[in-house]
């Protein structure tokens, strides 16, 4: 919302801070403000001129003109392309030195001839949008443009007027500067020039909770034509476009007291009642924009005898719209629902002044009183018009809420500092709360009717109004004498840290990524899109998909950093988020997946992901099993813990990975949090010496070295302390088709030195055993 | 007669020590006076010629003069020996500026660190760390933060809508109705989290980014209370004196409602993308809670009420770090990610 600092000045008495301090102000106490800026500076210098003398340049569309720019800066010769510049003229004129669009004008030369300031269209001084040539204007030469002067505009950021309906015109924020600054707000609205009799209109509202009030007027004599510079400026400064002196005058208003009005062509009514109602199933309807819609019972239309001629709150329609040839008006000012507006607007994707204002829940009473500011305006943009009948109201007032007890202790205590009942009523009143005090102590406020529909209904409310109003820059800090507990332990979330600290620990770096993918990004791994959750309004297809899997992340990681380093390390701990059967929420699992990527040997790669396995999770173990697509079809495995499967490691297929080779560790995070830590427990240390011996199988080529190793194991019974893996052989004198791989074994009993009997007792047993399972050993 | 030729013996041993150049020509020194068939073994054999009464004293005065070759000898000894390794060691010469091998500690991304710091800051002053779903549902993300369908709040939020009727969270406050329906009152938390918000990517929005919610409840909760642990907060942070400003703020689900902005550490103020050139970050929304979401996390406003806080730590990160760009968060570029 943009407030123009002159029209708030005009509404206040008294001396206003500058534009910058008041913007600072309102920040402070009111809404957040996003800037301020000058607006039109170009008024301050800008002067009527006569254009004396015309003059072709040859060779150029511009034309060459002396004018007559009054007393102080005389005759004058400008250069000027636009198509409307003739003798006799009277134009605006920007002097050199002016200042226009942040830059300063000069004398200068244009198709050869000299130019000594330019004469300014309507656009280029900022009043209206109109480029299509200099502004003509009604002045002698050498006055100042009539009624124009350079404004400040502050920016006000919507989302803080969320709750404020009032703020929503410069009225509003006129009585908070008034609340801040002491000056004296001053009403623009004379409720007496309001017509008595007989309305030529009657009004029926077929539901009053969805428009409580509908007020309207009649006029005639009406002339349509382009509203006075003085008005257009303000519409250019609040950022609206003029339009004629009608549609302007109620635009002004809406700006003004936050009241949006509409006005019809009352010769293109039919009958003399005006229905609000809900909209037929199927109802058609031209909108003013020149858009058609169907309507159904969801929106509130305004209608006539003949059909829809507005859509309620939102946009008027076009069978009864105004134009050049309307003479008789009929000028609504209403009050919707805010929530219906709301849900029509939202519904048509259709946000206008009008239902921007209406959704934040407008004031009743402001009906009539901006009526009343329309018959002035009216009279000062159409001379000669007159009103018809009397003033059109059908208003069904929602019972007055109660007023809100306020206990000056309660207030005291939530605010934290002290604060005397004087000063509190003291700012309530200048926002127009009315103040009792009933009982010593205890307030009963009266909330103003235009923040009582929504905004202020606790004495919650009331907190924020004190507190803003004496700075809460005002309230020293203070620890709370309370009680503290130790706090619940989030297991889940320290466990994840202490996985990161590790992961971290091994060289590999955390990445984050999205929690979206495309459907391309998806299929690439198998993924189908009905395997996951949509997002029904994606900002592009790139983010349609919710991911079941971190790895289209992590790879669009390795794919990224292999354009910059061949060897590299990184992980994710982050949510899969998997479709759920019914209506609950989805199911979202966290997971772990570190990559690691190398121009090398992939068996490094895999080894490299399956050592930080077993730092994560000591003691897993890899179980081949068939391979996904996306993987290396003979790279694979299940990782298991603690009997729990708990994920994957693999080799990302090589055709995925054009820069080397990567491997992958994919861990389950909640079965890792269902395990819980692993318990500890002391073991006694044996107390007689340990044994060791060697040995070397000759297997075959795809003989697994952990299977192998649990079968010694398993043959060297209970006094084995270990079975370690030492290395393979390939090559003379085994054939081609075997290897040897070498164990060193480990044993020791709790309550005595093995003897030499025992030990070679041991290792005969587990050769007898490899060789009944069809093992040969190397000597 | 014998003492003379002891005496001429521990002189000739001794010239023949310090004329040793080598350890072996040492040892054969040593050989000749004090092996096993060397000259003092020699004498010692002859003592048993001598009268009973000469032999003490003569035994005396050869062990003398052993002792005393023998020291010579040790001495001498203990010359090569540091020699020898002083040799050895030199050749032991390494180059110290060699890079060390083996695999450096990665790094964690700069959201989990300043995460675990707050987590740990506010574990130390009672509150619980805890979590959401990420996919919330339409009434614990709006409805029960009094913002009804129909409020137009809900228009700021910019929510991504899932099947089911669900959001994608677009803040983490609905933690607060989950912790209090788990927990109830007295209650301190916090939550960080992601959150997502339907905005087009550039160097200051991202639709990906991470809150950290807050909530204090329990008997006569003050504003003043309110700032003491917002002021900590900030110092715990910042580790420095940051400027700040408190302003009214609208958020629905608190009454009042504060912006709690701090001057932009990327500029120091005049106004740079960060800070979308206003000279001031948003970085701590907060107020103290309204009664309606008491209510609907199951708590009565007559007896209890409290403050809750939203901090952006997207935001703080950045300017923790003076990081100028927000995409670089989610870049997985490990040439930035390294950095931390
Ligand atoms: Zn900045």
């Amino acid at each position: 919302m943009k407030f123009s600092y002159n029209w708030l000045s005009e509404l206040l008495d008294g001396a206003l801070p500058g534009p910058a301090e008041l913007t600072r102000l309102i920040t402070m106490k009111t809404a957040e403000c996003e800037g301020v800026e000058l607006f039109a500076p170009a008024l301050a210098h800008a002067v009527a001129a006569r254009v004396l003398e015309v003059t072709p340049i040859e060779g150029s569309l511009n034309v060459q003109a002396r004018i007559d720019a009054g007393p102080l800066h005389g005759i004058k010769q400008v250069v000027c392309g636009a198509p409307n510049c003739r003798a006799g003229l009277v134009a605006a004129y920007l002097p050199a030195g002016a200042e226009l669009d942040g830059r300063v004008i000069r004398k200068v030369t244009i198709s050869g001839v000299e130019s000594d300031g330019m004469l300014a269209s309507a656009a280029e001084l900022a009043i209206n949008r109109d480029h299509s040539g200099v502004l003509e204007i009604d002045v002698e030469p050498g006055s100042p443009l009539p009624g124009l002067a350079p404004d400040h505009v502050i920016e006000v950021d919507n989302k803080s007027l969320t709750h404020r309906p009032d703020l929503w015109g410069h009225y509003g924020m006129a009585r908070e500067i008034a609340a801040i600054t002491g000056a004296k707000l001053k009403d623009p609205v004379k409720a007496s020039l309001l017509p008595a009799g007989e309305p030529l209109y009657k009004v029926e509202i077929e539901d009053h909770s969805l428009s409580p009030r509908y007020s309207a007027l009649v006029f005639e004599n009406v002339t349509v034509q382009p509203s006075p510079l003085w008005l257009q400026a303000r519409l250019e400064a609040a950022g609206m476009n003029a339009i004629n002196n009608i549609v302007d005058v109620t635009n002004y208003i809406a700006a003004e007291l936050a009241e949006p009005m509409h006005a019809f062509d009352a010769d293109k009514l039919q009958g003399n009642t005006i229905y609000v109602r809900r909209a037929k199933t199927g109802e058609p309807y031209d909108a003013l924009n020149g858009e058609s819609y169907t309507l159904d019972p969801r929106h509130l239309v305004i209608a006539d005898s003949g059909g829809a001629i507005a859509l309620a709150g939102v946009i008027g329609g076009a069978g009864s719209a105004i134009n050049g040839e309307t003479t008789r008006i009929v000028l609504e000012s209403a009050n919707f629902d805010a929530a219906c507006i709301r849900k029509t607007s939202a519904g048509m994707k259709l946000r206008t002044d009008a239902s921007m204002r209406f959704e934040k829940a407008q004031d009743p009473n402001n009906t009539v009183r901006a009526l009343a500011r329309a018959i002035e305006l009216f009279e000062i943009v159409s001379p000669g018009i007159r009103l018809r009948g009397g003033l059109i109201d059908n208003f069904k007032a929602p019972p007055a809420p109660a007023p809100i007890t306020l206990p000056m202790d309660w207030l005291i205590r939530k605010l934290g500092r002290p604060i005397e009942a004087a000063e509190v009523r003291a700012i309530l009143e200048s926002l127009e709360f009315g103040v009792a005090e009933p009982t010593p102590g205890v307030f009963e406020v009266t909330v103003p009717s235009w923040r009582a529909t929504k905004d202020v209904t606790i004495k919650d409310d009331l907190l924020e109004e004190v507190g803003r109003m004496v700075g809460y820059s005002s309230i020293p800090p203070e620890p709370p004498l309370k009680p503290v507990e130790r706090p619940w332990v989030n297991h889940e979330r320290l466990f994840h840290h202490d996985l990161r600290q590790k992961a971290a620990a091994q060289g590999f770096t955390e990445t984050y990524n999205y929690s979206f993918v495309s459907e391309a990004m998806a299929a690439r791994f198998g993924f189908t899109p009905d395997q996951h959750v949509h997002v029904l309004n994606p900002i592009s297809v790139e983010q349609s998909l919710m991911r079941i899997s971190l790895l289209p992340g992590i790879h669009k990681n390795i794919v990224d950093n292999a354009r910059y380093s061949d060897e590299f390390r990184l992980f994710e701990i982050g949510n899969e988020i998997h479709k759920r059967q019914g209506n609950g929420l989805p199911h979202e699992v966290p997971h772990l997946m570190a990559a690691f990527h190398t121009k090398a040997d992939g068996q490094a790669a895999f080894f490299e992901l399956k050592r930080l396995a077993e730092c994560l999770m000591p003691g897993c173990e890899t179980v081949p099993t068939s391979s996904f697509g996306y993987e290396h079809p003979a790279r694979s495995a299940a990782i298991t813990w603690r009997g729990r499967q708990a994920g994957r490691i693999f080799e990302l297929h090589p055709s995925l990975v054009e820069s080397g080779r990567a491997s992958i560790l994919d861990v389950n995070l909640a079965v890792l949090s269902e395990l819980g830590p692993e318990p500890k427990r002391y073991q006694p240390l044996r107390r007689f010496p340990s044994s060791s011996f060697d040995l070397s199988v000759v297997a075959g080529l795809r003989e697994l070295t952990g299977e192998l190793g649990r079968r010694i194991r398993a043959a060297a019974g209970a006094n084995c302390d270990s079975v370690e893996f030492l290395y393979s052989y390939q090559g003379q004198p085994l054939p081609g088709d075997k290897q040897s791989l070498s164990y060193r074994i480990t044993v020791s009993a709790p309550d005595h030195t093995l003897s030499n009997e025992e030990l070679t007792g041991i290792r005969s047993a587990i050769i007898e055993a490899l060789k009944a399972a069809g093992y040969e050993l190397r000597g | 007669m014998i003492e003379s030729t002891l005496s001429e013996l521990e002189s000739r041993a001794a010239a023949s020590i310090d004329a040793a150049a080598t350890p072996d020509s040492l040892e054969t020194a040593r050989v000749e006076f004090l092996g096993r068939k060397g000259a003092l073994a020699s004498i010692g054999k002859d003592m048993g010629k001598l009268p009973p009464d000469q032999r003490a004293a003569v035994g005396k005065l050869l062990n003398a003069v052993k002792q005393s070759i023998e020291s010579r000898f040790d001495a001498r000894k203990a010359i090569f020996g540091k020699a020898a390794l002083d040799s050895r060691l030199a050749a032991e010469w390494l180059d110290v500026t060699r890079p060390a091998p083996g695999v450096r500690p990665g790094s964690l991304h700069p959201l989990t660190l300043i995460q675990r710091e707050l987590e740990e800051y506010f574990t130390s002053l009672g509150f619980a760390v805890v979590d959401g779903p990420e996919v919330e549902t339409e009434w614990h993300n709006f409805d029960a933060l009094n913002i009804p369908a129909t409020h137009p709040a809900r228009d700021a939020q910019d929510t991504f809508w899932v099947e089911g009727g669900h959001v994608l969270r677009t803040h983490t406050s609905p933690v607060q109705v989950r912790a209090m329906e788990k927990f109830g009152a007295p209650l301190r938390i916090i939550a960080p989290g992601r959150v997502f918000r339907n905005e087009e990517v550039d160097a200051s929005h991202e639709h990906t980014f991470y809150q950290l919610e807050g909530m204090m409840i329990d008997r006569d909760v003050s504003i003043a209370h309110m700032l003491y642990f917002m002021k900590g907060l900030l110092e715990a942070i910042f580790s420095r004196e940051v400027t700040v400003r408190l302003r009214p703020g609208f958020f629905p689900f608190v009454e009042p409602g504060f912006e709690l902005d701090i001057k932009c550490l990327i500029c120091g103020g005049p106004g740079c993308p960060v800070c979308k050139q206003s000279g001031w970050v948003e970085l701590l929304p907060c107020g103290l809670v309204h009664p309606n979401v008491l209510r609907a996390g199951g708590i009565d406003p007559g007896h209890w009420n409290g403050f809750a806080f939203g901090l952006g730590l997207t935001r703080l990160v950045m300017m923790r770090y003076a990081i100028d760009d927000i995409r670089h968060l989610a870049s997985g570029d490990l040439r930035f990610l390294r950095q931390f």
